[in-house]
């Protein structure tokens, strides 16, 4: 099966220069919805699925190959390769982030920039380093997916009457937007919580910059300086927005933020 | 009258509104009663503070996108956790307020208190949990069901084959020994009287010559057929034919040894014999087993050396050796002397069907006996060795009484 229909890979823009966006834990593409039309002008877009979200083909999930971030890390290189891009700017929200930096350790030639927005190679607190969680707290997390199969079920499929303010939104999101089958969500969230890339950001040769809310709860502002000391060559931005989703609430200040990157 | 701040405050629900940054701008009293907050502390906090870590993952990955996306989100699921770090199950909806520019101004929350219908979706969680073991479990059982009656039916099925096989097997030795026994043994046994009673006219030194030839020939004819027949018995089912009895049998090898002077009488033969006591066993076949062994010796044996035929009984065995001189039988040629149809390097006119050694040996297990072989510079020597009482050997008297004499 084509790459391109596996990760529902949405390409647009009237640029040559490439640039890709990658969306975090919990939701899909529609999350650049605010931020990705802005480099249409100057860049091809490219917009992707991860396996197990949004319109990605979910038989393509396997729970070996996305056992950890390297099997997302796979399917970024093979998307690039697919579509023969050089010199990509890559953009990655949440775990995304890293899991962009481990395709440009894999495959350093395609890379020309990155863009992190609320990184963080760990979540869970070890000596000397605050990921912003203690372990029996992600456990609760863990558990929390396993016990609240109904929770889960109201927040994928929430009712959309319509909205009178975007209209255009109503029915595609109705159908994809932050649903995701239960089991794969549970391994995502593992896989993501789980996971300790520290060692892997002195490895990163592609120039970064690091975008940081001043409140997120998910990757504290002490995590971005953190991956912004980590990284060879990095710039560090401090928004002003608050959450883990700047991309969704403070769309103007990371769409200058990455102008100015680039 | 109904009072409209009454009714916030103090509504069966939750209310709070929260601003553009997040924090709370705004909360009923049921919400601070249930919290054990008073407004001023729940004033001071932001939305995400109230809920437990999972609940905050949730929120930021999924709930907050959501209420971005779609302006609303309803009937979610949260746990609110109160000041003395208890949990309060609620359903949560929320929608957003914002100004004519599309700027968010903030969020309205109202939350319900789900304790009783969030144990009820548990309960359904784990009920759909068992129903899914169970669906499972079922599945298993199933298939093992349907690998078990599969494999029952192949078993009878190649029961039922083989059944079919075996009757057609027996019916084809049914015919090939009556084909052997009487089609082929009966016009040869026309021809040798035919050729007895010519010989006893007067006749002509050629037609004297001729027929000797032809009656040798008859008999080494004859001789095939046999071994034919032994071979078809053993091979085709139904059992090698062996009817032992006690016997002497030193007279039996005298015999043979001397049907062999006659036939070759420019050969050596030296017999050691000792032979004490009487053998169990079918005469005719040891005595046919001799024959092979001997007939061998004089055909592959150096010519010039003689034939060596010993026969001992020492604790309860009997051994019947055959020696003779020449080349020793090569390795690899050993390995197959046994089996039927084998035939060593001789000449054309000498030639047999190669079932000599292979229906000896077959003599020999019928008797619970061995027939083996060694071969060097000095001697190449075949000796056979069976016990010589009934009780003491592993004799198939069953497979010996279900052979059925064909000829």
């Amino acid at each position: 099966m084509s790459v391109l229909v596996r990760n529902n890979v949405v390409q647009s823009g009237a640029g040559t220069r490439p640039m890709m966006f990658a969306h975090g834990f919990g939701c899909d593409q529609n999350m650049w919805r605010f931020v990705a039309p802005h480099f249409e002008e100057d860049f091809r877009v490219i917009l992707f699925d991860h396996v197990g979200a949004g319109r990605s083909d979910l038989s393509a999930y396997d729970r070996e190959k996305y056992a950890d971030l390297t099997g997302y890390a796979a399917d970024i290189v093979e998307i690039c390769r697919e579509l023969d891009l050089r010199d990509v700017i890559f953009v990655g929200h949440s775990v995304s982030a890293m899991i962009g930096m481990l395709a440009a350790i894999e495959a350093p030639g395609l890379f020309g920039g990155m863009v992190f927005v609320g990184p963080s190679p760990r979540y869970i607190d070890d000596a000397g380093y605050s990921g912003g969680f203690t372990e029996a707290q992600i456990e609760e997390l863990l558990e929390f997916l396993d016990d609240n199969h109904m929770g889960w079920s109201a927040a994928m499929g929430p009712v959309i009457m319509g909205n009178a303010d975007r209209p255009e939104l109503a029915e595609e999101l109705v159908n994809s937007f932050c649903r995701t089958d239960p089991e794969i969500a549970k391994q995502f969230a593992r896989v993501t919580f789980m996971s300790d890339n520290r060692e892997d950001l002195p490895k990163l040769r592609v120039p970064t910059l690091v975008l940081q809310c001043k409140e997120d709860v998910i990757a504290g502002q002490q995590v971005g300086e953190y991956v912004h000391r980590a990284l060879p060559d990095s710039r560090l931005v401090i928004l002003d927005a608050t959450g883990h989703c700047p991309n969704l609430s403070a769309p103007k200040e990371v769409v200058a933020a990455i102008k100015a990157f680039v | 009258m109904e009072d409209l701040q009454d009714l916030y405050e103090n509504a069966p629900c939750g209310y709070l509104s929260i601003g553009h940054d997040g924090r709370i701008v705004r909360a009923n009293a049921t919400l601070a009663a249930w919290l054990g907050y008073s407004t001023e502390e729940i004033l001071a906090r932001s939305f995400i503070d109230l809920l437990n870590v999972p609940g905050r993952i949730f929120y930021e990955t999924h709930f907050a996108p959501l209420l971005r996306m779609q302006g609303f989100f309803e009937e979610v699921a949260l746990d609110l956790v109160t000041k003395r770090d208890q949990r309060v199950a609620v359903l949560a909806s929320a929608v957003e307020k914002r100004d004519e520019e599309g700027n968010l101004l903030f969020t309205r929350v109202t939350l319900l208190k789900a304790e009783e219908r969030r144990r009820y979706e548990r309960e359904l969680v784990n009920a759909k949990a068992a129903a899914e073991a169970a669906r499972n479990e079922l599945a298993e059982l199933n298939a093992s069901l349907t690998a078990r009656v599969e494999k029952e039916v192949n078993e009878r099925l190649r029961i039922m084959r083989g059944l079919t096989d075996e009757r057609e097997t027996a019916r084809l030795r049914e015919q090939f020994l009556a084909i052997l026994g009487h089609d082929l043994r009966n016009p040869l046994a026309s021809i040798k009287s035919g050729l007895q009673m010519l010989s006893r006219d007067a006749q002509s030194e050629r037609a004297r010559s001729i027929i000797h030839l032809m009656t040798e020939s008859s008999d080494r004819m004859a001789a095939l057929i046999d071994d034919l027949l032994d071979l078809a018995r053993i091979r085709l089912g139904g059992g090698f034919k062996v009817e032992p009895r006690s016997v002497d049998v030193a007279p039996i090898l005298e015999q043979v040894v001397g049907e062999l002077r006659t036939a070759h009488p420019d050969k050596a033969f030296e017999t050691r014999l000792d032979l004490p006591q009487p053998v169990f066993c079918d005469a005719p076949r040891i005595g046919q087993l001799a024959s092979n062994l001997l007939g061998n010796a004089v055909v592959h044996g150096a010519a010039d050396e003689p034939i060596i035929l010993e026969a001992a009984i020492h604790d309860g065995w009997l051994s019947i050796s055959v020696a003779n001189k020449g080349a020793p039988i090569p390795e690899k040629v050993r390995k197959r002397l046994f089996r039927p149809f084998f035939r060593g390097e001789v000449r054309p006119s000498q030639q047999g069907l190669g079932l000599g050694l292979y229906i000896s040996s077959e003599i020999a297990k019928a008797h619970g006996g061995t027939l083996r072989l060694t071969s060097g510079e000095t001697e190449t020597r075949f000796t056979l060795r069976m016990p010589v009482a009934p009780e003491a050997r592993r004799f198939d008297r069953s497979k010996s009484q279900s052979a059925r004499p064909d000829e």
